[in-house]
């Protein structure tokens, strides 16, 4: 940007606009439980901090924190967004190319075809997968997210607080931060007021008042989880009743969680929770009805097994990001923009200097694109 | 006492050199801060109000260099904080990290930074209050409006929890917030009720305890980025009436608007913003007058004020600005601007530029006086104005040969004022030598006797050629008679 593009766009000589203060905030969020650090961490810490000032010293600071490229999986290759381009990976060459958007924030994926999003400049292009044939859409402000509901396309605008389909727009409740859908219905979780909304495509059909201020939202087939990070715990709820079940403690300062496999006789859906403070993804039993639970206490009892909870990955930055697909893990560290694969036990450094959604799981591999190339890691 | 302190030393000192700028005190305040308080949140308001000031007075890369610096600040913290697994505070200060992003025009860097600090914190109004400023910074209204409403909407829940000064402040601060992005987006109606709602709240009896204690401190200091609630109050104020008396003046009820911008300048006499608004607003010409040189002695450096200032001397004669002031030094610049007289521009710039060189107003203006239009051929009778493009391309010897040829062989005819008419060597005889053309000095390569008694009190008319120039222009008179 030239110097008079930066002068006219910071508008000089008028009063400024803003205003902030700078009180002390009360904390929020629970610090994580104290342990002894290793000797080792020690070490590596000291060494971060020494190439964080050298980096610093030579101008270059942290690394850029941007969204410049977006990855998915779809049944017929991976699709990614990059460089004002959207391309779909086949397992040996590239299938189709059509013109991109600037800031792809977010790739949604539907049997037949894929939409993917510019937040920023509130624009979307709707892509068929077969043949590549694309259409760009302008949109209301901020679509942060979108599903395929069968074949029907919809998209969030979340700052016009709108639900965008592709006859028309359903109003929705003050920030409308997430969406899911499962069972041919879709649901809308309000940030600010702690709901979630249930809509069947055209209105809206019900509403449950949970917890507000949650950082992430995921349901599978039967319940929706809230994730709490202030107070530490996942507010959940059933979908068939649309009323709030139980509230599960989860670590320090959990922020994302995904499901890594159904239930089984013995034990509830597991959910992996990826907690920043910690370091840590937590693994926990999920939601389980009171028949299940006595059933499973039972069972429990018979068989001599002790609880599920308690497990949890490690690893040396705080992960605040958890992809879950089949057998394979990822988690990632938005702060030095780190990918992590993982296992209940372990954790290993996939990739360094990422973008938060240029990677995605798919049942065999953790996929990334990353210096104008795919790559993967089985 | 401190306003007193203030207005003593600018007293003082004006004799020295020239008046200070209002905003020099700002910027002192900050660079003692930022010397002597190492905290974060003393390290970033200090980066950051010093570039907001230094952006209202036009200098954008000794602006830009203290937004990168909030911006390595803002990026220390956050890595720190995230290590230490304080997770609010690395929240806080990628907020901050992306309100730098924005100044420093980085909307994909300053948009991702928004999204990551709320998945955090989004049950913190300053939170939403950052993300609206800095999308308001972007110039993405909408987006601003949507991140104030949840602002003002957490706000306003903990006033009705907890009615006290302080949730009342927030309340105030967010609602402006969302006040600001609604007008960028057009939607003045709704921003109108809710600056209507904030001036009237911070006036009322909420707030009186709050108002002794700025009365006690005598807080006069506007920061964009305020700390401690009597600096946010003080600031608050000034910013929400400023806006409404804008919202009123635009829908053309001056009268709601100068109550606003008066009020502004109760509390602080030297707003340039209110300053520029009651000279536009003026009811008479020596109000007008008064007002704009007031505004440019408190920032001589506004662009918005140099704009509106250009716009009313090229349609009024105005006379060469006397005073000695830097306000007063660049009215002058552009009221001989505005009358075409390039080299004294020139020199009055080039004075004022030895004094402040980071100024991008006063740059920007000196490039205009270095822009060499097209010569165009004066008419037989000039304007001052054509006089004087004749006289700066002759002195910067830009003509073309055959515009030289043309020159030299064309003969003018004014009305000439003369500076010193003597009698000449033979009766009936007058000795002429130099004088004025509208306003436009000229002499002759000699002192010359013309035939007639010539009185100089009483212009004359001159037929004349162009030869060349330096300070004047230098004239080959053909002829001389009184004016008819």
């Amino acid at each position: 940007m030239s110097a008079a593009d930066y002068a006219k766009r910071l508008e000089c000589g008028a009063f400024p606009p803003l205003l902030y203060s700078h009180r002390q905030r009360p904390r929020h969020h629970q610090q994580p439980p104290t342990a002894p650090v290793a000797v080792q961490e020690r070490r590596e810490s000291a060494a971060l901090q020494t190439c964080v000032l050298v980096l610093f010293l030579l101008g270059l600071a942290t690394p850029v924190f941007a969204v410049t490229s977006a990855v998915a999986s779809t049944p017929r290759g991976t699709v990614v967004a990059h460089d004002g381009l959207i391309e779909l990976f086949g397992k040996n060459r590239i299938l189709w190319r059509a013109d991109g958007l600037d800031n792809p924030a977010a790739i949604v994926t539907g049997e037949r075809r894929v939409a993917v999003l510019d937040t920023l400049a509130n624009e979307a292009v709707v892509i068929d997968l077969a043949s590549g044939k694309a259409q760009r859409r302008r949109l209301p402000e901020s679509p942060t997210a979108g599903v395929f509901l069968g074949d029907r396309l919809f998209i969030l605008a979340r700052d016009a607080r709108l639900l965008v389909t592709e006859n028309g727009t359903i109003p929705l409740a003050a920030d409308p931060a997430f969406l899911r859908a499962t069972n041919d219905r879709i649901y809308v979780y309000s940030r600010i007021t702690g709901i979630v909304e249930e809509l069947d495509g055209t209105r809206v059909t019900r509403r449950v008042r949970l917890a507000p201020f949650a950082s992430d939202f995921e349901i599978d087939g039967r319940n929706g989880c809230l994730v709490d990070p202030r107070a530490g715990k996942i507010h959940t709820f059933a979908l068939a009743t649309m009323q709030p079940s139980d509230a599960i403690d989860v670590g320090a300062v959990p922020v994302d969680l995904a499901f890594t496999g159904g239930g089984t006789a013995i034990t509830a859906r597991t959910l992996a929770i990826a907690d920043p403070s910690a370091k840590r993804v937590w693994l926990i039993e999920g939601v389980q009805s009171m028949g299940q639970a006595v059933a499973r206490g039972f069972l429990r009892g018979l068989l001599g097994l002790g609880l599920y909870g308690g497990r949890a990955s490690q690893f040396p930055t705080g992960v605040d990001r958890v992809l879950v697909r089949g057998k394979t893990w990822a988690a990632y560290d938005s702060s030095s923009r780190t990918l992590y694969r993982f296992t209940k036990s372990t954790s290993t450094v996939i990739a360094k200097e990422l973008d938060p959604e240029a990677f995605t799981v798919t049942d065999e591999a953790i996929v990334w694109w990353q210096n104008g190339r795919l790559r993967s890691s089985k | 006492m401190k306003r007193a302190l203030l207005l003593l030393v600018v007293a003082t000192s004006a004799f020295a050199q020239s008046t200070r700028v209002a905003s020099d005190f700002e910027i002192a305040q900050m660079e003692k801060q930022l010397a002597t308080s190492r905290d974060f949140a003393s390290q970033l308001s200090g980066r950051l109000n010093l570039g907001d000031v230094r952006m209202a007075r036009n200098e954008p890369s000794l602006a830009r260099d203290e937004y990168a610096k909030a911006l390595a600040t803002a990026d220390r913290e956050r890595l720190a904080a995230r290590r230490a697994s304080a997770m609010t505070r690395y929240a806080q200060a990628t907020s901050y990290a992306a309100l730098a992003q924005a100044k420093l025009g980085r909307e994909s860097e300053s948009f991702a930074l928004l999204e990551e600090s709320i998945r955090y914190t989004a049950n913190d109004p300053e939170t939403w209050n950052l993300y609206a400023s800095a999308m308001t910074v972007l110039r993405r209204p909408l987006k601003a409006a949507s991140a104030a409403r949840n602002a003002v909407a957490i706000a306003q829940a903990a006033v009705t929890k907890s009615p006290s000064t302080r949730t009342r402040l927030d309340l105030a601060i967010y609602q402006y917030a969302l006040a600001a992005a609604l007008t960028d987006a057009h939607e003045t109606a709704e921003a109108e009720r809710v600056l209507v709602d904030v001036t009237e709240s911070l006036r009322s009896q909420a707030f009186d305890e709050l108002r002794r204690t700025v009365a006690r401190d005598e807080a006069f200091e506007i920061y964009s980025s305020a700390r401690g609630d009597a600096p946010a109050y003080v600031s608050l104020l000034n910013r929400a009436q400023l806006r409404l008396g804008t919202l009123y003046e635009q829908r053309g009820d001056a009268a709601a608007a100068r109550t606003q911008f008066e009020r502004v300048l109760r509390t602080r006499s030297d707003d340039v913003t209110a300053l520029t608004a009651l000279a536009r607003l003026a009811p008479s010409d020596a109000e007008r007058e008064r007002r704009y040189a007031e505004a440019f002695d408190a920032n001589p450096f506004s662009t918005s004020l140099v704009r509106e200032y250009r716009r009313y001397v090229g349609t009024n004669k105005l006379a060469v600005p006397e005073a000695t002031s830097t306000g007063s030094e660049v009215r002058r610049a552009l009221v001989q601007l505005a009358r075409g007289e390039r080299r004294a521009a020139q020199q009055t710039l080039d004075a004022l530029l030895a004094k402040h060189p980071a100024s991008e107003t006063l740059r920007t203006l000196r490039r205009e006086t270095e822009v060499t239009a097209t010569f165009a051929m004066p008419s037989a009778t000039p304007t001052a104005s054509e006089l004087r493009r004749v006289l700066d391309a002759l002195a910067q010897d830009s003509l073309t040969a055959e515009e030289r040829s043309a020159l030299d062989a064309a003969t003018f005819t004014n009305l000439a004022r003369f500076d010193d008419a003597q009698p000449g060597p033979n009766p009936g005889q007058t000795v002429l030598a130099s004088g004025t053309i509208d306003g436009v000095p000229f002499r002759f390569p000699t002192p010359t006797a013309f035939a007639g008694t010539f009185d100089d009190a009483q212009p004359l008319t001159l037929t004349y050629r162009i030869l060349a120039a330096d300070d004047a222009l230098l004239l080959e008179p053909i002829r001389v008679e009184a004016s008819r």
